[in-house]
């Protein structure tokens, strides 16, 4: 009884496994964070906090600091602490109800301000640990509790595109990406730049992470796979929306 | 440090030496979808939420490529190569 599990350093093994649904995206995000934590070494300067929702249950999911905050309130309290704190390395954790209902005034500001800081989203389109009702992001004619006939958008609007909302307000100097679980390594990088522009103080970050919820979707593996790599790519494109790095070159 | 308490189950096969680490894995089977050679079932052995756990079906099968582990949110699945 040697072997260990190939965890990334940065995560608290005592807390495994940890409390996400069996197939649940926030684990593959997590393990991209943990690993770009690693390969960063910033392990002990950084500031995690995690909002309401199912990401709240990351509260122990590093051997780091953190915090949990309000619903959708992340943002401002991770600008406090860059502000007070700017050696540390603050990085924002919520779902898409955190950053696109309750909290987008707060992560639009933060934005526009160009706060030193990593937002990190999970987008599942729904709202998870409620019970799966309606989210901003839920897909046009996507069936949720909420929406038992599937989601009118003559009624209740289109998805949020977050990642193209904030780049349309940010300065030349943000990072601004969109990610998915079905491809780890790329969502790995992703988070690394968007960690390296916070270190380099170039300016505000954010990267939206593609997230399964097998729970609310009532999905079994083939189909969250499924949903994650065509239904949700073909409205939510994935790729660099704001690179810093690639301007000067 | 911590020690490593967790149950797990050894499968060896021609190219690699699979563990899947039972006291972590959650049964969700994200992993047999994405193995390239689709050579993982589910197990005899339980997870830690007394669901079916995932192995290699036999010993030709498994390539060692990693996938699996690659894409466990909960990194239950160790491979170590063999030369």
């Amino acid at each position: 009884m040697s072997k260990v599990p190939n965890m990334p350093k940065s995560w608290r093994e005592e807390t495994k496994p940890h409390k996400f649904c069996p197939g649940c995206g926030h684990g593959l995000i997590l393990k991209a964070l943990g690993e770009a934590i690693d390969e960063l070494g910033i392990q002990d300067r950084v500031v995690f906090g995690c909002d309401i929702g199912c990401s709240l249950l990351s509260w122990d999911f590093f051997n780091v600091d953190a915090v949990q905050t309000h619903h959708g309130r992340t943002t401002p309290v991770m600008t406090g602490i860059k502000r007070a704190r700017p050696d540390r390395i603050c990085i924002a954790y919520m779902g898409d109800g955190g950053g696109y209902a309750i909290g987008s005034g707060h992560l639009v500001n933060a934005a526009a301000r160009n706060e030193k800081l990593t937002v990190i989203l999970a987008n599942n389109c729904n709202y998870g640990m409620t019970g799966g009702q309606m989210a901003p992001t839920s897909l046009p004619h996507m069936k949720t509790e909420t929406t038992p006939y599937g989601r009118d958008p003559e009624v209740t609007g289109y998805p949020t595109q977050g990642p193209e909302m904030v780049a349309a307000i940010t300065r030349e100097s943000a990072y601004v990406a969109r990610g998915t679980v079905a491809n780890v390594r790329q969502l790995k990088n992703y988070i690394k730049k968007a960690l390296q522009n916070q270190i380099d103080g170039t300016g505000f970050s954010f990267v939206e992470a593609l997230s399964g919820c097998p729970t609310n979707w009532s999905t079994n593996a083939k189909d969250t796979w499924a949903f994650i790599e065509k239904g949700m790519t073909e409205y939510f494109k994935v790729g660099e929306i704001k690179d810093p790095a690639k301007k000067e070159a | 440090m911590t020690t490593s308490a967790y149950k797990m189950k050894e499968v060896d096969t021609k190219k690699a030496l699979f563990t899947i680490f039972t006291g972590i894995c959650k049964g969700c089977g994200l992993c047999m979808e994405k193995c390239p050679a689709k050579t993982l079932v589910w197990s005899k052995t339980l997870g830690v939420y007394g669901t079916p756990a995932v192995e290699p079906k036999d010993a030709e099968g498994c390539t060692g490529c990693g996938m699996c582990a690659t894409v466990c949110p909960d990194c239950a699945i160790l491979i170590e190569r063999k030369k």
